[in-house]
């Protein structure tokens, strides 16, 4: 099979499992913004913040509609950057407390 | 710059904006949809998705048992998995005070066949292995409450909209809405584009009251900040959502599509605004509150944290109905029950607006009413 054939099974969200397919699939049914398809696909949504996925989404919407990446609107950063368990963020609050 | 007609214009594309458009569509209208960013962008994309019955104000319990009964068929009905589950809800007494009150709802609640108990602590403890029951005197808990997903939910109404005829518009600011005389004839947007209809829906949420000055109309809502976080997904060990009323209290649930812990609470004082920064108190002492009642949780990483608002009005329910301009309707001011009373505030506006009347009397949610009759499980 030639490789783009097979283009289409890449896996672009490496948390949330989504493939080069499903994000094509979803642009094509009208939306075109890395907001929406964040929120129908959970894309961003997972471990790494959208680090990983959010650029190669902004060129399949660029490819698929024109859109140039530098006009697109990148979901905002959320904090905590790495994730941190509720055990630690929690205990700050305590120590703060203590002192 | 376009001009188009529509049998019914929708300002709003969330939750109640979505439901309420796709049951006017299904009632044969053409239904127009205008999101001033895209759909999900406001409130109800940052909700953490409960869904209860449990409240004591007459008409939001039967509301609210319509809306569960349309919850469970969704998934048929719109022909997407909205990821409803029955986890219950459970409301954590750790006070007489608290303890009486939820028996007084509980009272309320089952006149209208609503299956709730005030259940002792070791029972809390057997619905939620691993709660730290130290000051427990019990909860409220209602096995028929659930959760189900924002978006999932809400893009399902808007391709349902979509198959039926209507349209979705995103990046629609509407910046004026134009009358002849006393009735509603078309709104226009930031961009130069008008839209005609004899009906305009104010679903508008936080932004009910602007949207409602540019009709000359008085809309008491007001946006305060809430914060809510979200855990990496791990295997399911928690069924109902959690409710811990105190005032350092906080209420999560586990997504049971995902796994995800997702929860939030209300600051004491409230953060009036419709801003949406996420604060650094809020990612430290949320954190404390969820590891208090759950320690288990302790190992569990937070993944994302963001802020959103609730729309209050003045007696924390909803403002649904007419107004004083002909053709001009509102629902808003869902004081942070937005998702979960949207299936059902959705068809009865959408009975109202074609028909005059709906199928439970909304008029106790009407826009000039006294504003006297507070929910006391917000």
């Amino acid at each position: 099979m030639s490789s783009k054939k097979r283009s289409g099974f890449r896996v672009v969200c490496r948390c949330e499992e989504v493939t080069e397919d499903e994000v094509r699939a979803v642009i094509r049914n009208g939306y075109h913004s890395l907001e929406e398809i964040k929120r129908i696909l959970r894309t961003g949504m997972g471990h790494c913040g959208g680090r990983g996925c959010l650029k190669v989404i902004a060129r399949l919407i660029e490819e698929e509609t024109g859109i140039p990446i530098a006009l697109q609107k990148f979901p905002s950063s959320r904090p905590p950057l790495k994730p941190i368990p509720l055990g630690q963020l929690g205990s700050y609050r305590n120590e703060q407390e203590e002192r | 710059m376009s001009k188009k007609s529509a049998d019914a214009i929708v300002i709003g594309g969330g939750i109640i904006g979505a439901a309420t458009g796709y049951y006017l569509a299904k009632r044969g209208l053409k239904v127009f949809i205008l999101e001033r960013k895209f759909p999900c962008a406001g409130s109800t994309g940052r909700c953490i998705g409960g869904i209860r019955a449990q409240f004591t104000h007459d008409l939001t319990i039967r509301v609210m048992l319509k809306s569960i009964k349309m919850f469970q068929e969704l998934h048929e009905e719109l022909g997407t998995d909205v990821e409803w589950y029955a986890g219950g809800y459970l409301f954590l007494a750790f006070d007489e005070a608290r303890k009486k009150s939820f028996e007084q709802a509980i009272e309320i609640q089952r006149r209208y066949g609503l299956k709730v108990d005030f259940i002792s602590a070791d029972d809390c403890g057997r619905i939620v292995p691993g709660l730290n029951r130290e000051g427990l005197l019990g909860g409220a808990w209602c096995p028929t409450d659930g959760q189900a997903n924002p978006f999932k939910v809400t893009y399902g109404y808007l391709e349902g909209v979509k198959r039926l005829n209507g349209q979705v518009f995103v990046n629609a600011d509407v910046k004026k809405i134009n009358l002849s005389g006393t009735r509603v004839v078309s709104v226009e947007t930031a961009n130069g584009d008008e839209f005609f209809s004899p009906i305009v829906l104010n679903a508008a949420g936080p932004w009910a009251s602007e949207i409602g000055k540019l009709a000359g109309i008085e809309i008491p809502v007001k946006p305060d900040r809430h914060e809510a976080l979200v855990t990496e997904a791990i295997e399911r060990c928690l069924e109902p959502m959690l409710v811990d009323y105190r005032a350092d209290g906080c209420y999560f649930v586990q997504h049971y599509g995902t796994g995800h812990f997702i929860g939030c609470y209300t600051p004491v004082p409230i953060v009036p605004g419709d801003s949406v920064d996420a604060s650094d108190e809020f990612i430290t002492e949320m954190p404390r509150r969820m590891v208090r009642l759950l320690p288990k949780l302790a190992s569990v990483k937070v993944l994302r944290h963001w802020a959103g608002s609730y729309e209050m009005s003045p007696d924390g329910n909803p403002i649904c109905g007419k107004t004083p301009v002909e053709g001009f309707y509102v629902s808003a001011g869902m004081s942070g029950h937005g998702f979960m009373f949207g299936p059902a505030l959705g068809e009865l506006m959408a009975e109202l607006i074609t028909t005059g009347e709906s199928s439970i009397d909304l008029s106790e949610f009407r826009l000039d009413r006294e504003w006297s009759k507070a929910e006391a499980m917000k």
